[in-house]
């Protein structure tokens, strides 16, 4: 019997100790308890943003006001998201924005979980989404992005090369943020070496380009640029420089018989041989590249300058022009876009108007979010930002240049792209087929396995 | 051994520990220094340990990540603890066929790939409404084919005759579980704890997909979205890392002598 009493003892604690874990394990879901326990732990993070989003997130079920956001980055990003709720609290006391910080990877995986699962529930009111994919997704997942066309925001007031990449079918479906207009930055001191200024660096073609960096590599031993290996950001800027895109407007590839690829491929092929271009291995290797001073400049969207500027010590030494165009191209200019992003209302929405209402009176209507957030590095690409006098201060590190206002001056001459849903596909099928053809290869033969790699991806 | 025989096994074996164990001092060293020094390449530790460390607190809610992650990892731990070897242990001391194509099939099911069975978990979890709850973390992964068979395998040496003893004894089947077999198996539950900790302080996609609010984040997650940014400052980052490897270096150091008995198999 007193066995019998020991084990019924014994299987209860078990029992009880594994709905205790259970419980526990409910418990934190309660916001309230998680809280307490992480401010307890965490007295140091009391500024910081997830501990300011806390309360929000608990008065989202009560109040009418608040939108929940997904975006990344907080210097830059999550920044510019704050800014705005404060712009927009000063005529809605109510409003209230819940950031919660999400790589933009964790994005597209919660955006692909929900839509393939059908239960979009999990999704917040507003996202931010990277520009190359935003065709894919709402092509994909139309469920997804609610229509923005109609909504009360003035789409007319952004550049039409940014606006493009959120339009599909003619509908608007993103708020265009952050300005990807390419620029070309180069270290005056290296150039000054070689009898050259940047002069001889703006409004000037590929060949000139070449010709200059030859004189640079030759006065410094410093290459010009440098890429990372294997992929292809240049390349996708030439392309689009000369309004050229990986896909026609039906979707179809536009990469066998695209004369403008085949240009960029040999104009690449032509700087990486003259060492004018070296390639690196890694995306910290071309960071490191730039800070180091190993080379004597850069050509990629505006906000590879915020890294650029990490170097205090060059500050001074550094100057900003817009990037040479190709030459042999039809339609080629000196603007391109490299990456940047837009952002989304979800169909979840509970309340459509005030998001919209909120994007119409923040990131497309006010200069003054705009002013605010230009020390982040946070260029406009509305262009009613442009014209105020915060983006006319001079920029010390890049030689007492107002570079803000020359770059929202670059983005309005962007050519537009055709991303469609195989975007990034093609960028790698183009990136196979660039190092294949420097290795030596038959440009025309990669150009087609480029091609039939895609429309295989494509299932035709 | 001849001693230059010796010398070469030496000087070989110093320089794989040497590549083993510098970048665990590179991510130490990094902590202290400037994101700027550490791209270019600077070995030595520098003074800007305590700038990383304000850099990272007010970015980042690290503590309430830490909280969360081995909130989660612990509970998962030991209750997955007790599930699996209660399944191996069942499996091996009161086999018979049926039992056998069981155990075949819940090592079939080691074959299929976590993403291919998100999606309908999520949607199970979502229905249920525990997104957001450390049940949602625990769930998924509270007893592994991994982890069965490898108390299966270790029960496998448990002596018969001690138990055929304990029986005679009067031991009752439960208490021969948690009074003989658990004590003498020491070694297999601390390297199946220092394996099912690591694996559920490391869970990235899963946490990600189901923990929405910023307030159940993990720490992995606060590493992600370090690296975010258009400018990735790397002393800060290495700090995150460096703080996030702790537990799970702390967890392995002090239990390796039993790992290492445990992964082997041995019976004191």
């Amino acid at each position: 019997m007193k066995r019998k009493i020991l084990a019924a003892l014994l299987a209860s604690t078990m029992v009880l100790s594994l709905a205790g874990c259970g419980g526990s394990a409910e418990t934190p879901a309660a916001p309230a308890g998680d809280n307490g326990a992480a401010a307890e732990e965490a007295p140091a993070a009391e500024e910081a943003p997830a501990a300011e989003e806390a309360p929000a997130a608990e008065e989202a079920a009560g109040g009418d006001e608040t939108l929940t956001v997904w975006c990344w980055d907080p210097a830059f990003n999550l920044n510019a998201m704050y800014e705005a709720e404060k712009v927009y609290q000063k005529d809605h006391p109510n409003f209230k924005l819940n950031v919660v910080e999400t790589p933009w990877e964790d994005i597209q995986t919660k955006v692909t979980t929900a839509a393939t699962s059908g239960d979009l529930s999990t999704l917040p009111d507003i996202f931010l989404m990277q520009d190359n994919a935003f065709q894919k997704n709402v092509i994909s997942f139309p469920d997804v992005c609610m229509d923005l066309t109609g909504s009360g925001i003035d789409f007319s007031q952004f550049a039409a090369g940014k606006t493009a990449y959120s339009v599909i079918d003619g509908k608007n479906y993103g708020v265009p943020f952050d300005n990807g207009a390419v620029v070309a930055c180069y270290r005056t001191d290296y150039l000054e070496q070689a009898g050259l200024t940047i002069d001889d660096f703006t409004d000037i073609t590929f060949d000139q380009y070449l010709e200059n960096g030859k004189k640079v590599l030759e006065a410094t031993g410093k290459p010009l640029i440098s890429m990372q290996a294997g992929e292809c950001d240049l390349i996708m800027m030439m392309m689009q420089s000369a309004g050229s895109s990986l896909f026609n407007e039906d979707g179809t590839a536009n990469i066998v018989g695209n004369e403008t690829l085949k240009v960029v491929m040999e104009t690449y092929k032509t700087l990486k041989d003259s060492g004018v271009l070296i390639e690196v291995n890694s995306w910290d290797e071309y960071i490191s590249s730039m800070v180091s001073g190993n080379v004597a400049g850069t050509i990629n969207g505006c906000w590879i300058m915020a890294s650029i500027q990490t170097a205090e010590d060059q500050s001074g030494k550094w100057a900003l022009t817009n990037m040479p165009s190709l030459v042999g191209a039809a339609n080629a200019t000196n603007y391109s876009n490299n990456g940047g992003s837009s952002w989304a209302v979800t169909t979840k929405c509970a309340n459509p108007t005030l998001a919209c209402d909120f994007l119409a009176s923040t990131f497309a209507g006010s200069t003054e979010l705009y002013d605010n957030i230009l020390p982040s590095g946070a260029l406009a690409t509305w262009a009613p930002a442009g014209d105020s006098n915060a983006y006319g201060t001079p920029n010390d590190f890049f030689g007492g240049d107002a570079v803000s206002a020359k770059i929202v001056d670059f983005s309005t001459k962007v050519p537009t792209n055709i991303t469609g849903v195989y975007y990034y596909e093609g960028r790698d099928a183009v990136a196979t087929a660039i190092t294949n053809y420097i290795n030596g290869s038959d440009i025309d033969t990669e150009m087609q396995t480029a091609a039939d790699t895609v429309n295989f991806l494509m299932g035709q | 051994m001849t001693k230059g025989k010796k010398f070469g096994m030496y000087l070989f074996l110093c320089i794989v520990s040497f590549i083993s164990v510098f970048p665990l001092y590179w991510m130490v060293s990094a902590a202290t220094n400037k994101s700027a020094d550490v791209v270019s390449g600077r070995l030595v530790p520098g003074t800007y340990f305590f700038e990383n460390w304000k850099n990272l607190m007010a970015s980042q809610d690290v503590g309430g990540a830490f909280v969360n992650s081995f909130k989660y990892a612990a509970i998962l731990t030991l209750v997955s603890l007790v599930i699996s070897s209660l399944a191996g242990y069942g499996f091996e001391i009161y086999h018979d066929k049926a039992k056998d194509a069981v155990m075949s099939i819940i090592l079939l099911a080691m074959m299929v790939p976590f993403v291919a069975t998100m999606i309908p978990l999520f949607q199970m979890f979502s229905k249920a409404g525990w997104l957001n709850t450390t049940i949602a973390f625990i769930l998924p992964t509270i007893s592994t084919p991994f982890l069965i068979m490898m108390f299966r395998q270790s029960a496998r040496s448990f002596p018969h005759d001690i138990m055929e003893a304990a029986r005679i004894d009067g031991l009752s089947e439960i208490r021969i579980f948690f009074q003989m077999f658990i004590p003498t198996m020491r070694s297999t539950y601390a390297a199946a704890m220092t394996i099912t900790f690591m694996n559920a302080w490391n869970n990235y996609l899963w946490p990600k997909v189901i923990m929405t609010d910023a307030t159940s984040q993990t720490m992995p997650m606060v590493v992600a979205n370090l690296t975010q940014g258009y400018v990735t400052d790397y002393g800060m980052l290495m700090l995150a890392v460096l703080i996030c490897t702790l537990p799970t270096a702390i967890v392995f150091f002090c239990l390796q002598n039993a790992f290492a008995e445990g992964i082997t198999g041995a019976v004191k």
